[in-house]
């Protein structure tokens, strides 16, 4: 990595943003390391938050492969580090989470793309990647029924990350005339699953969608979101990733209406507290393997500042149920959910997964040997704005006549009252 | 990557971790317990605390691995 200068990149500390440059030939050595030390406790950033330095920052393309035999060396250098021990507890790093997302401020690239396309292509080519489709089937066949719910034919639709395309299994031709399905994976475009509707392939990064303004009627997504949203969060310096929602916003004709289904909140929350009291017991120290997911609040900020209209959101709950941890973790990485934030640790010891197995069995364990692992989906759905749309009333136009019609409709109770008509007493 | 290497001999040994686990329910529970009690009670978790029920649990689960594997 020789002749490389002013290498620099972000940070994220325990939620909280940390900015630190490194110039200099070592960059790409430091790298994780890096991000494994300053994670290990709020310590080590509140230290050097303190003391105001502030340095300059750009993320770096590099190549994964080569930087992972440079982390094994670099890991032991900073191994006292850990020692410094935090004592945020499960509930506290939520907390900070929820703080830093109520905040206005440029977004900022959490999650590491290459990576992404990388694990989603492995997940692809596996021979039995089928068995990881349960999430996704159910998902996509709840996100088809509200395409159902809204009465109308759409004759352009567009799916972004369909995967498999697990929503256009269930639709019908008189609901979406021409389906394009979009995804960062050729393999699972290639294994799309049957559909009636006539469909196009496009194989596109969801941040990049190559579509002209004002083209479709209908845009879905499913489940693909959370990586490329990033919190909304403090940020001393640029954009620089901004959410996928303009974008889709863009393309969308007005009138046009967009749903959404992305795992959000609470999603894996018993994973995350195992894995964090366990290495916080076996090493001192903890460091986020489970990714930031977005709060219902931030979904609807972000969809509005991104000029939708007529929002609903609504969470909706899967639990479902493993033998033990190592399935929970491997049944993420058959479905191509690895963590692939820059922050993440290249390495999970083997005390620490035997304590979290330990510790999500004594914790969140049922009677019979099974731990439940909570997925929670958020489902949205944004119009763009158009003139026929209702807009809501103006301010002090509401009147007695309004408010009533609204409340008592007239009821006929047959039975108790034959002679007279019990509409008439409620009128 | 082709043929056996560290990775591939590492994994095999993860696949046999579940099995391995549920022989030794007992000691997991009880370090399961000890950590747990942190959270609910006063005292905060620091490392190495429940460092004797972890060790039970290790031992437990290396001679479960030495008995399979003859």
């Amino acid at each position: 990595m020789t002749g490389r200068t002013h290498q620099t990149f972000y940070l994220l500390c325990n939620g909280l943003l940390h900015i630190s440059a490194l110039v200099g030939k070592q960059f790409v050595k430091m790298n994780n390391a890096i991000g494994s030390r300053f994670l290990n406790g709020s310590c080590v950033c509140r230290r050097v938050l303190k003391k105001g330095s502030v340095r300059l920052l750009v993320p770096q393309q590099h190549d994964p492969a080569h930087s992972q035999r440079n982390v094994m060396t670099a890991h032991s250098m900073f191994l006292p580090v850990r020692e410094l021990s935090s004592k945020i507890r499960c509930s506290q790093w939520t907390e900070i989470q929820r703080q830093l997302s109520g905040r206005a401020g440029g977004t900022m690239n959490v999650f590491d793309r290459t990576m992404k396309r990388r694990q989603k292509k492995w997940a692809a080519s596996l021979q039995d990647s089928d068995k990881y489709d349960y999430l996704r089937d159910e998902v996509g066949s709840r996100v088809a029924d509200r395409v159902y719910d809204i009465a109308r034919t759409f004759p352009l639709a567009l799916d972004i990350g369909c995967g498999k395309s697990h929503i256009a299994e269930h639709l019908h031709k008189e609901v979406v005339e021409q389906l394009f399905l979009t995804d960062i994976s050729e393999k699972s475009l290639r294994n799309t699953r049957r559909s009636e509707i006539p469909t196009r392939c496009v194989m596109a990064d969801e941040e990049f969608l190559p579509f002209k303004e004002n083209t479709f009627d209908l845009v879905v997504s499913s489940l693909r979101i959370t990586t490329i949203l990033v919190l909304p969060s403090v940020s001393l310096c640029c954009h620089y990733n901004p959410s996928p929602f303009p974008k889709i916003n863009q393309v969308l004709k007005p009138d046009g209406v967009f749903i959404g289904a992305m795992v959000g909140g609470e999603t894996l929350y018993e994973l995350r507290c195992s894995l964090q009291l366990a290495e916080l017991e076996r090493e001192g120290g903890f460091s986020p393997h489970v990714s930031p997911y977005t709060a219902v609040t931030d979904l609807g900020n972000l969809l509005g500042q991104a000029g939708f209209s007529m929002l609903t959101v609504d969470i909706d709950e899967i639990q479902v149920h493993y033998p033990g941890i190592l399935e929970v973790m491997s049944d993420l990485q058959g479905m191509g959910e690895s963590n692939c934030a820059w922050n993440r640790k290249s390495m999970l010891h083997r005390d620490t997964i035997l304590a979290a197995a330990a510790i999500y069995q004594e914790m969140y364990g049922s009677e019979n040997g099974s731990v439940p692992a909570t997925f929670e989906i958020l489902y949205m759905i944004g119009w763009k704005p158009h003139e026929s749309q209702a807009k809501p009333a103006r301010r002090g136009s509401a009147n007695k006549k309004t408010i009533g019609s609204h409340c008592i409709k007239k009821i006929k109770v047959w039975g108790k009252f034959p002679n007279e008509g019990i509409g008439e007493r409620l009128k | 990557m082709s043929g056996t290497n560290v990775w591939t001999r590492s994994r095999e040994r993860m696949r046999r971790f579940p099995e391995l686990f549920a022989q030794c329910s007992g000691e997991a529970a009880a370090y399961g317990k000890c950590v747990t009690a942190t959270t609910t009670g006063r005292q905060e978790l620091r490392k190495d605390l429940c460092v004797k029920e972890f060790d039970a649990l290790k031992t437990c689960i290396v001679t479960a691995a030495k008995k399979g594997v003859k």
